[in-house]
């Protein structure tokens, strides 16, 4: 009968929607399961959190950075040093909510992954996980007082492991819950931006250290063997490009121009180049695209479709309209002091168990090649140069083989008054093997050479020593 | 002997269910709770007193009642836990909702010819709509409630039934329902049969749409389509209907900001987490905090999800119960259905045949359209899981439902009886 065909056809239909409900729920609980649990919103965990005592965060050596202690009925979360790592760690307010590690790594603070909570145990006063950072404490701190009262951000990396050994950005703001829920209104609104980690978030002028990136692509297009006039300044599609100071270099190749930032030879290169190489540079380096990290990181910024000639001869001294944040930069040093591979970059080491045991570890891999190894050997020996002889004088350390760039980035407060370029310096050392990677940024600090290479120096002697030590 | 003693297996798989649910729930306070005990032999005794007088009075298909006793009770068990007054008020629906089951499967058996009365399918809805407008209470937001005497109850429930029936008075003669005697020749009389026949829907719909329950609607136009796929000539029909329900839908979610706004949310719940998106991620984040295996009766806190009685007792029962158990609900429906359309499938009565299935469709696909909209699967239209959810009208239209469906089961309709077509 063909209308029990018909019903037999409903019943399947049925069957399968019911089919789909239950395929739909699996789905849900094996690939979304986690996440929906250990969502901030998700208000369970903040009625676990009272009864749980959350993890502490420590640096590579040991030394807490964050900890919770009983206040009363709850718990507060103290970090003993204050403002130093609100922008690495973040805070964790029970009226603004988390950030940060903070919130990256809520569920092993709080211990959301041990079998007690699947099992059920929701309410048993219970303990959180500890998390280790790759950051060096001694470091960090010795950052926060180079920069004092100065805006900017210093980012150093181990170049061989990713292990990012210090993170600083200034200003920062009190992260201890208490100093913060009564001033949140006016860190919030301030003009000085006190809630953004510069270091990550913060987007700048390179200036003259993507001449380093530009010697990438010369390089490979055998540019090194050339020789250049540098009169001290030159024009580019009807646009005058000077040196500092008009200063004429003479006859140089690239080494010399690289140590001595010749604005003049580079934005020739940066022409020579063409508008189709400038961007696949960009592009291999990493501009435009999210960098997978612990925390958020803002991405570096290369606006061009189309680039004209004084385009190319902008973006090859640092001056387009590019931005990049201290974080990428100092990744890509330390990629050309790692012989061209960049590494993940890394900050959460280790998550261990109240019970000591090592949950989860962290390990990097080759993220991306920015260069070969061969162009990478060249580049540093040009930035051996720069530091020895050129505009990087000011981060030579004695006994120690240090390269480095120095950059000057102009920005719109720059051109009213000198000396409010953003200084940058990028280095690493020693230059045989390397063991630490810098990048340094002061906003509207001046020279990069005279601001930012003698902090770049502190940090790496002060890490070289440490080493040595243990 | 042992035939009879596997008859009781199902039944006693419920009453362990039950004991060991309860046991859970009274022990988990202190001092222990001989409250959930005297709840566990209240509902198991009406369970067990039901299941044998339908099987001693042989009632026919007798695994219906058995399903639905098993949901009842997963359903008991989770209201308990989140509220134990309001299922103690269940319990009492319960008892309400048992009678209407035998006095619906008596009434329906000793009225014969019930497809007689259509036009009491059609004013009585009417009527109820007209009276739910006037007088009705907004809960939720849909106006589908009247209060009586601080007894509220919702009429669209039982208009769905009506409209079934309706349906079935419709199709058991095909397209001859209406002006049977008038002289408009053969073709305008089909022509304007169906005419009235979507009127009729679309009048309901649109009462429905005034009251803002979308959820109904859905689940309406769903049952329509169905049974007009089975019982309608040819599809010429079918894609007129499906034709049109497009560009109304389409008009709907443009001119509409309550269905915009369930799109919208169903899309992305995340992006007005505490605003619009809370009820949906609530419930997402229930069922993700009790994995596979639940947290456990009363070790949970679905009482976090809004409605978690209600409309999202299918969360909480994720929760605590565990997805396992989730599935094992779906499960019990699936099986529902098919026990149901089995029945479908041997009666020649045309009138029944349609009512059948027009029930279980409007079962299924509520079922369907809770579920999927409460893990996030479909857009979230609010109704009630039946036989799960707290609710009186619900559950006493649900057992109606289950009624008629065992009356039809019992009853001698494998005959043709009389001839249509």
């Amino acid at each position: 009968m063909d209308e029990n065909k018909k019903i037999i056809r409903v019943l399947v239909a049925m069957c399968s929607i019911f089919f789909a409900i239950t395929a739909y729920l699996t789905y849900l609980q094996i690939f979304q399961g986690k996440k929906l649990m250990q969502n901030v919103y998700n208000r369970r965990n903040s009625e676990i959190e009272e009864n749980t005592l959350r993890g502490s965060i420590f640096d590579r050596n040991g030394v807490v950075l964050a900890y919770s202690e009983k206040s009363g009925e709850s718990y507060e979360r103290i970090y003993p040093y204050e403002a130093l790592y609100s922008h690495v760690i973040g805070y964790n307010s029970k009226i603004y909510g988390k950030s940060l590690i903070e919130a990256a790594y809520n569920g092993y603070l709080l211990g959301l992954d041990n079998y007690s909570q699947v099992f059920g145990m929701v309410d048993r006063e219970s303990r959180g996980n500890d998390i280790y950072l790759t950051l060096d404490h001694k470091l960090q701190e010795l950052g926060g007082n180079l920069l004092k009262d100065k805006k900017g951000a210093i980012v150093a990396i181990d170049p061989k492991t990713g292990e990012v050994l210090a993170l600083v950005s200034k200003p920062d703001f009190n992260a201890n819950s208490k100093w913060l829920e009564e001033n949140w209104v006016s860190i919030a609104e301030s003009e000085e931006a006190l809630l953004l980690p510069r270091a990550t978030q913060g987007l700048y002028p390179p200036g003259s250290v993507y001449k380093v990136i530009i010697s990438a692509g010369a390089i490979e297009k055998g540019l090194d063997k050339k020789t250049y006039e540098d009169k001290g300044k030159v024009v580019i599609d009807g646009y005058e490009i000077k040196n500092a100071g008009e200063k004429a270099l003479g006859n140089i190749g690239i080494k010399e121009a690289l140590a001595a930032s010749s604005n003049v030879v580079y934005s020739q290169i940066g022409v020579e180049l063409g508008s189709n190489q400038l961007k696949r540079l960009a592009d291999r380096i990493g501009m435009n695209r999210d960098i997978e990290f612990d925390i958020p990181v803002n991405k570096s910024i290369f606006p061009y479709d189309t680039m004209g000639k004084n385009d190319m001869a902008a973006v090859a001294i640092g001056q387009g309209e590019m931005l990049f944040t201290p974080f990428h930069m100092a990744m890509l040093t330390a990629g050309i002091a790692n012989g061209g591979d960049v590494m993940k970059p890394v900050l959460v080491k280790s998550v261990m168990s109240p019970e000591e045991k090592k949950i989860k570890d962290f390990k990097s891999n080759v993220m991306y090649k920015i260069m070969e190894a061969k162009t990478a050997d060249i580049i540093k020996d040009m930035m051996y140069e720069a530091v020895e002889n050129g505009t990087g004088a000011n981060a030579k350390i004695e006994g120690i083989s240090v390269a480095g760039k120095t950059g000057t980035a102009e920005n719109h407060l720059s051109e009213k008054n000198k000396g409010g370029e953003h200084a940058w310096f990028i280095g690493f050392a020693p230059v045989e093997d390397p063991k630490i990677a810098v990048a340094v940024i002061v906003e509207h600090g001046g020279s990069g050479g005279g601001v930012s290479a003698p902090i770049a120096k502190r940090i790496i002697s002060e890490y070289l020593q440490s080493i040595e030590k243990h | 002997m042992f035939r009879k003693i596997a008859g009781y297996v199902p039944l006693s798989m419920i009453i362990f269910a039950n004991i060991i649910g309860y046991t859970f729930l009274a022990f988990r306070e202190e001092p222990y709770n001989s409250h959930a005990f005297l709840m566990c032999f209240i509902v198991l005794a009406m369970i067990c007193i039901s299941y044998t007088v339908i099987i001693k009075k042989r009632f026919g298909e007798s695994y219906l009642f058995l399903i639905v006793s098993m949901l009842l009770s997963i359903g008991i068990m989770m209201i308990y836990r989140l509220d134990s007054g309001l299922a103690v008020k269940q319990v009492i629906w319960m008892l309400t909702g048992i009678i209407a089951f035998f006095t619906c499967y008596y009434l329906y058996l000793k009225i014969d010819k019930w497809h007689k009365y259509y036009y009491l399918y059609i004013v009585a809805p009417i009527l109820l709509y007209i009276l739910t407008l006037v007088f009705g209470t907004t809960i939720n937001g849909a106006k589908n409630w009247i209060i009586i005497a601080g007894f509220s109850f919702q009429p669209s429930e039982l208009n769905k039934i009506l409209y079934v029936f309706f349906l079935g008075s419709y199709f058991k003669s095909r397209d001859k329902l209406f002006f049977q005697k008038s002289n408009i020749g053969e073709k305008n009389k089909i022509f304007m049969n169906r005419v009235l026949l979507m009127f009729i829907t679309y009048l309901n719909v649109g009462f429905l749409a005034l009251q803002r329950d979308w959820g109904t609607i859905a689940i309406l136009l769903l049952v329509y389509l169905f049974v007009l796929y089975i019982f309608s000539e040819g599809y010429k029909f079918l894609i007129l209907n499906c034709g049109l329900l497009l560009p109304t839908a389409l008009i709907a979610y443009k001119f509409f900001y309550h269905v915009r706004v369930r799109v919208e949310i169903w899309i992305n719940p995340w992006e007005d987490i505490l605003g619009k998106g809370y009820q949906i991620a609530q419930s997402l984040f229930g069922i993700g905090s009790g994995g596979f295996f639940g947290t456990g009766l009363r070790m949970g806190k679905p009482y976090m999800i809004p409605f978690a009685s209600t409309d999202f007792i299918f969360s909480a029962i994720c929760e605590e119960m565990g997805t396992l158990t989730g599935v094992a609900v779906v499960l019990l429906y699936m099986l529902l259905c098919y026990r149901a359309f089995k029945i479908a499938l041997n009666i020649k009565r045309r009138f029944e045949k349609i009512v059948v299935l027009g029930l279980i469709l409007l079962i299924g696909m509520q079922t369907f359209i809770i579920i999927g909209g409460v893990i996030k699967l479909i857009p979230l239209t609010g109704t009630t899981l039946p036989y799960v959810s707290y609710g009186g009208s619900s559950l006493v239209t649900s057992f109606i439902i289950l009624g008629i469906l065992q009356a039809i089961s019992r009853g001698d309709f494998s005959s043709e009886g009389e001839n249509y077509g």
